[in-house]
């Protein structure tokens, strides 16, 4: 058995192997895409922003995703300032409503308004909202592996397309071979390609509902020295969520 | 003062009644604010505190009910009279007896601001009680909203709860039809609308049709039995239209209204506006507003206009304004603007520089000063003075 065993052992390892070295950018950023773009997800998240000079806010939102994340929804729940503040995002944020509770008033935001600062942090609402992008708004092109926070990773450059508006002119992100998770993400200024404005290093990943899980992310901004923390409190995949939810009615619960 | 002790006592049954059971939930702000005026070489101040409550309980998904008592005081200078910021033209033909009768009084207040019940159902949502009506795309001027009347120096502040019955019907998921019933003393006199919104590619769309009774007052006839001055009520029935959405990479939106009145000349109000993000996070605002009900000659304003405009009766004096807004963060969480109102019709500009901070999670403060630079007896005269407000607001 043995005998047999070893040999069988080595080919799955060399094919392994070669499958590793034979992915290329498109087919690793297609496995990332798959990844974190599940069909429908609700979380519940902190949101901790540290500016310049040490000042700390704190953000717990709920966040409700369809159509592997072209829609979504968010509803804070803290601060007090922002309780019962919701954001609609459609078509992977080209269509973004905001709900402000004390005036019942909805506002309609225009697609430059998905550069802005969410709630001033260093996550756009493009950052939260962009569904495929990845995929459809990137070209992608694999560099040499690196070992990265400790990971063993591929790393692709994801070139933005001609036609595609999305602020980051590129992308450099290193990815774990072991189980596709990006675990650090370079974005680079939308007209220069060569100044890095942010960086995102995720963490603490695990298993949940069979998918793996980063349940922290850091977005360092480099031009404003800032940071904010995304911590995942709760996260739940594959969950029934109706169309109805992605509405303005929806918006205003 | 009775009225104050009867409210709080029955705010307090509410909240021990509730706390126990652990459905209600209690939140809201304490706002301080300071205004001042400098006219006629005399600085003068206002202050006001207020106190706002929110109940909110969510007894099950179908049922939601909220309301929010505000209780303000006002300090300093609490009594104004407008005739002070008019011109002479307007001025020199009030009686001297009449005078005082123009004085708009701050006075300590309690109410209950919003309190409603909403029930949820697949098929409708239906909210009965005092309620936040908002319509409209504009953001300083809404031409088919006859509830509300902003403020341009303080746009995005809150708004008053109205009493009414509304009823929102879902037509799948890009349509939606609303009817709303303002119930006064009689059916005729009561406020009524129907709208229906959709959408289309990145814009969305309204239509709606209003009828109410519009109560005007004679600010030149006094009533000396009503102790007020005189009544003019009349029907309004409104047919207006928004849109909004994106053209050529810029935000855009438009609202028309057109105001057929029972007794004097109909009129239309017409808002277009766009507003742009650039990559370096300043914000950019433009809103132009005509309102065919206002003069296009500032020497025909009169003291009507000017007291339907102080008593909010309506939006404005002047037919054709420009409001043009620019701001940008210069931390993540503070933000500096500023506001240029300036009346078409009759060359005169305001300008409002703003400044908002976020001390902490839950508190905020934001201010503004203002200066106008119009001729004597325009919208924004110089003569009116400059002003300027601070407002802290914490939350819990």
């Amino acid at each position: 058995m043995k005998i047999v065993a070893y040999p069988l052992l080595f080919l799955l390892m060399l094919i392994s192997l070669s499958l590793s070295q034979e992915l290329s950018g498109e087919d690793i950023i297609q496995k990332v895409n798959e990844q974190i773009n599940v069909e429908t997800s609700y979380g519940k998240q902190k949101m901790t922003i540290t500016t310049t000079s040490g000042d700390e806010r704190t953000f717990l939102f709920e966040a409700w995703s369809k159509e592997r994340g072209a829609k979504n929804l968010i509803r804070y729940m803290e601060p007090k300032r922002a309780k019962g503040q919701a954001t609609l995002m459609l078509n992977n944020a080209d269509d973004i409503w905001m709900y402000f509770p004390r005036t019942q008033r909805v506002r309609k935001l225009a697609t430059h308004a998905k550069r802005q600062k969410m709630e001033g942090s260093d996550f756009s609402y493009e950052d939260m909202g962009s569904g495929d992008a990845f995929i459809d708004d990137f070209d992608a092109k694999r560099l040499e592996d690196e070992e990265m926070e400790g990971h063993d990773c591929y790393k692709i450059e994801l070139t933005r397309k001609s036609e595609s508006d999305l602020s980051y002119s590129r992308l450099i992100m290193w990815v774990i071979k072991e189980n596709f998770v990006p675990i650090v993400i370079d974005y680079y200024d939308e007209d220069d390609p060569n100044l890095a404005e942010k960086r995102l290093v995720q963490s603490n990943i695990e298993i949940i509902d069979d998918i793996p899980t980063a349940m922290k992310a850091i977005m360092y901004n480099k031009n404003d020295n800032s940071k904010t923390e995304l911590e995942i409190v709760e996260i739940r995949f594959n969950v029934q969520l109706d169309d109805a939810m992605f509405t303005e009615r929806a918006l205003k619960k | 003062m009775n009225k104050v002790i009867l409210v709080f006592l029955y705010i307090i049954l509410i909240f021990f009644s509730v706390q126990g059971q652990d459905l209600i939930e209690i939140f809201g702000y304490f706002e301080t604010q300071a205004m001042g005026s400098h006219f006629k070489s005399t600085f003068y101040q206002l202050y006001s505190n207020k106190l706002r409550v929110d109940l909110q309980s969510l007894p099950s998904d179908q049922v939601n009910f909220a309301a929010n008592f505000d209780y303000i005081t006002y300090h300093g200078k609490t009594k104004w009279n407008v005739l002070d910021f008019l011109s002479q033209d307007i001025t020199s033909t009030i009686p001297e007896e009449m005078v005082a009768l123009y004085t708009i009084e701050f006075t300590d207040d309690i109410f209950l601001d919003n309190a409603y019940l909403k029930l949820s159902f697949k098929q409708f949502d239906l909210v009965a009680g005092k309620q936040q009506i908002s319509l409209g795309t504009g953001y300083v001027w809404n031409p088919t909203d006859i509830f509300n009347i902003r403020d341009p120096l303080d746009p995005t502040y809150e708004q008053p709860g109205h009493n009414g019955v509304r009823l929102d019907i879902p037509l799948g998921n890009l349509y939606s039809a609303s009817f709303l019933y303002s119930p006064e003393d009689s059916w005729e006199n009561s406020g009524k609308l129907i709208r229906i919104k959709g959408n289309i590619g990145h814009f969305d769309y309204s239509f709606v049709a209003i009828e109410t009774r519009w109560m005007f007052h004679d600010y030149m006839l006094f009533d000396y039995e009503k102790m007020n001055f005189a009544e003019a009520p009349e029907k309004r029935q409104l047919l207006g239209t928004s849109v909004v959405g994106e053209l050529l990479g810029l935000g855009v939106w438009a609202e028309y209204a057109y105001n057929i009145m029972g007794k004097t000349n109909n009129f239309y109000e017409i808002v277009v506006g766009g507003d742009y993000t650039f990559d370096f996070y300043t914000y950019v605002m433009l809103e132009l507003y005509r309102n065919t009900l206002a003069k296009a000659d500032y020497k025909s304003y009169n003291l009507n206009d000017w007291m339907r405009l102080f008593s909010a009766e309506q939006k404005t004096v002047t037919r054709d304004q420009l409001y043009y807004y620019i701001q940008h963060p210069i931390t993540d969480f503070s933000d500096i603007g500023i506001s240029a109102i300036y009346s078409i019709s009759d060359a005169s500009i305001a300008l409002v520089p703003t400044l908002r901070h976020s001390f902490s999670n839950n508190v905020e403060i934001f201010a503004y000063i203002n200066f106008n630079f119009g001729k004597e007896g325009t919208a924004y005269a110089q003569s009116q003075g400059k002003g300027g407000l601070l407002r802290a607001r914490i939350y819990f």
